[in-house]
């Protein structure tokens, strides 16, 4: 694997535990998504490098693009979070009930 | 003259007369007052006058009959019917059972005159009788378990006829258990001669039986006589069952019904000549029966209980003698012991009415002055108890010593028989002492007399009996097995030494009763003796008491705990539940949780893609 390759990998994966293995807060999670974005960002921006083809070079704008919707779509998560939980601590948080 | 036809229609003209009374009972019409008297007491003497017939024929001519008549049951080779076998020992004991059973019966129309159930009382021992009469003449095990299982229960009925008294349920109940255990013998031997000789008649098994093993039925055997005669072991159902009206002492347990077991074993006396292991079996049995309960005897201080430790150990006797191969010395202690030890059972009832209901020795005394005619007879029926020469006991008691004394038998059991017989002279010299001898020792003001003849004849009439039966039988009837007559002169004498030897001892301590001997007396062999070596204390209790424990610790607790606990319903619970709370608290709901497990099939998944 050469060390580019690893790098965003890396970086991907700590991005995917911290929002798997998090502690308190609801933003910390969707900060290390947003790593994420920004990690597959950089992998779809040396895509044309790597491999010499220009079929999807307009890719990474778009990726972009989504990521910003959806960083909104998760603060929006969690300003309703914190209007009914009172915090955006996750212990409150639970799938059975709203 | 006919004699077989003579001899079987009176033979059965005593079972006529004898039945007679009870069918009266079965009519709806009340019965007459004094039915008890005129009826049962009547008819049982006219049966007496009756049986006297076939017992001449026999004496005079050697007729025994045996009288087959109704085809009970056949199971295909297997046949039962009613059988009656008049030989030597049915023919004889009749008469005797009769001649004491008239007298107790005329004694109990005056000892339970103020009873409001008389009549029921001479109906049931009218129908003990009866059951006797059937278990003495059965010529085949059925008919002998009829009788047999019959006088156990006319003595369970009897016994508790006082029923509002709790001792005398108690006595009751432990007459039935004791003889119950015996039974399970007698089921045994019963069903080990159907399984192996086919048939239930007594003239067939003994025929069949010559060359098999016969220890096991004879154990059984032996076990039913054990409980039935209250040999040691299933002992203590004896002096309880002095509970009862003293005629029902007199009549069952002194005469009659406890000689049943021992008269089983005289019946099938042929099965034991060939068995060593069972002669010797009933030797030590009855050995170890005749010491052990005469020395309880000695210090009991009811005189009841006395007279009935004394009849446990004349049958402790008799089968020390049938340990010896000698039925027919048996037999003939079976007919002595029944007038005197009736008359004994006489006597002490006349004196227990006349005191006012009192039966504690201690608490009588002079009664020689008061009641001369009974306290004679209280001597005489000792005397001949003891075997004074010429009374009666003397014949059988006396011969059945020395032959014990000439046999190549257990010395053992010799010297515990012999040391039995002076215990014997003691304790019936207490007795004497006690209640005939010294100063009263009761309030002066209960009414004594013994004017009514209802009382005197009675006792009359046995202590004819006890004087004369001796004499009488052992002149009339051949000795089957030849006795031993020559021997040297001191153990000829043996008996009647050990005998005055013990009567010395005794009147000795009796002497000294009223000084203060030593400073303290000594308990323990006075306790040992008082507690009845505390068999009963032991037995009764200890045994129940475990097996109720096993039965809470391991039905209750054990079994029925550990099915509910460990294996059935909870053991579900106590499963389930760790697995339901480990579950639970992953589904909870909480992100967390989720999100772990997502990441975690990630990882898992991710090396397989790549």
């Amino acid at each position: 694997m050469t060390p580019v390759h690893f790098t965003f990998s890396t970086t991907f994966i700590l991005g995917l535990m911290g929002l798997a293995l998090h502690r308190t807060h609801l933003l910390s999670a969707l900060l290390c998504l947003e790593g994420m974005m920004l990690s597959l960002y950089v992998a779809l921006s040396l895509w044309t490098l790597q491999l010499d083809s220009i079929n999807l070079s307009p890719s990474p704008m778009l990726l972009l693009a989504f990521s910003a919707c959806e960083a909104s779509a998760g603060l929006a998560l969690l300003v309703a979070t914190s209007r009914t939980h009172g915090s955006d601590q996750m212990k409150a948080l639970n799938i059975l009930q709203c | 003259m006919h004699s077989p036809l003579l001899m079987t229609t009176t033979l059965l003209i005593i079972f006529a007369l004898l039945i007679n009374p009870l069918l009266l009972t079965f009519t709806p019409s009340p019965l007459p007052n004094r039915w008890h008297s005129t009826s049962v007491k009547n008819s049982v003497k006219m049966a007496f006058f009756t049986s006297l017939i076939p017992l001449f024929l026999f004496l005079d001519k050697g007729t025994e009959t045996i009288i087959t008549t109704w085809s009970w049951m056949n199971l295909m080779t297997f046949d039962i019917s009613i059988s009656l076998k008049f030989d030597l020992y049915s023919i004889t004991f009749i008469p005797v059972a009769l001649y004491v059973t008239w007298s107790i019966l005329e004694f109990a129309s005056w000892y339970m005159h103020s009873d409001p159930y008389i009549n029921r009382f001479f109906k049931y021992l009218l129908m003990f009788l009866i059951a006797m009469i059937v278990l003495v003449t059965a010529n085949n095990m059925f008919q002998l378990f009829i009788g047999w299982e019959g006088v156990g229960i006319m003595s369970f009925l009897l016994i508790g006829w006082w029923y509002a008294r709790a001792d005398a349920n108690t006595a009751a109940l432990q007459a039935v258990l004791y003889n119950r255990i015996g039974d399970i013998g007698l089921i045994l031997a019963m069903a080990w001669i159907a399984m192996n000789l086919n048939s239930w008649e007594i003239t067939q098994v003994f025929t069949l039986a010559s060359n098999q093993d016969l220890t096991l039925p004879l154990v059984g055997l032996i076990l039913a006589a054990t409980g039935k005669s209250a040999q040691f072991g299933l002992h203590p159902w004896l002096p309880s069952a002095m509970e009862g009206p003293t005629p029902v002492s007199a009549l069952l347990h002194s005469s009659t019904m406890v000689v049943a077991g021992i008269f089983l074993l005289i019946r099938l006396n042929p099965l034991m000549e060939q068995n060593p292991l069972t002669q010797t079996l009933c030797l030590c049995l009855g050995a170890l029966t005749t010491l052990f309960t005469a020395l309880c005897a000695l210090t009991q201080n009811d005189i009841k209980k006395i007279v009935a430790f004394s009849t446990s150990s004349q049958l402790g006797l008799m089968m020390v003698t049938l340990g010896l191969n000698q039925p027919q010395l048996a037999f003939l202690h079976i007919c002595t012991h029944a007038f005197f030890k009736a008359m004994l059972f006489l006597c002490s009832g006349s004196i227990i009415h006349a005191l006012n209901d009192e039966q504690d020795i201690r608490k009588m005394g002079g009664m020689h002055q008061l009641t001369p005619f009974t306290s004679s007879s209280l001597t005489l029926g000792s005397l001949a108890l003891t075997g004074t020469p010429f009374l009666a006991g003397f014949f059988s008691k006396d011969a059945i010593i020395e032959s014990l004394n000439t046999s190549y038998l257990n010395a053992w059991a010799l010297v515990l028989t012999l040391v039995a017989t002076s215990l014997t002279a003691i304790y019936s010299l207490r007795l004497t002492f006690f209640v005939t001898m010294g100063h009263p020792r009761f309030n002066p003001l209960s009414p004594i007399n013994e004017n009514n003849p209802m009382v005197i004849n009675p006792i009359k009439r046995l202590a004819w009996g006890s004087m004369a039966a001796g004499l009488l039988i052992t002149s009339n009837i051949l000795p089957i097995k030849l006795p031993v007559m020559t021997m040297p002169t001191p153990i000829k004498l043996a008996a009647i030494i050990v005998t005055i030897i013990g009567l010395l001892i005794a009147l000795e301590l009796a002497l000294i009763t009223s000084k203060q001997h030593t400073a303290l007396p000594k308990r323990s062999p006075y306790l040992f003796s008082n507690m009845l070596g505390f068999f009963p204390t032991i037995i009764h209790r200890l045994p129940t008491k475990l097996s109720m424990i096993l039965g809470q610790n391991i039905a209750t607790q054990t079994v029925d705990l550990a099915w509910l606990e460990k294996v059935g319903p909870k053991a579900s619970t106590l499963l389930n539940l760790p697995l339901i709370t480990t579950t639970s608290n992953a589904q909870k709901g909480a992100i967390k949780t989720f999100l772990m497990f997502f990441t975690l099939t990630i990882m898992l998944t991710l090396p397989s893609l790549l």
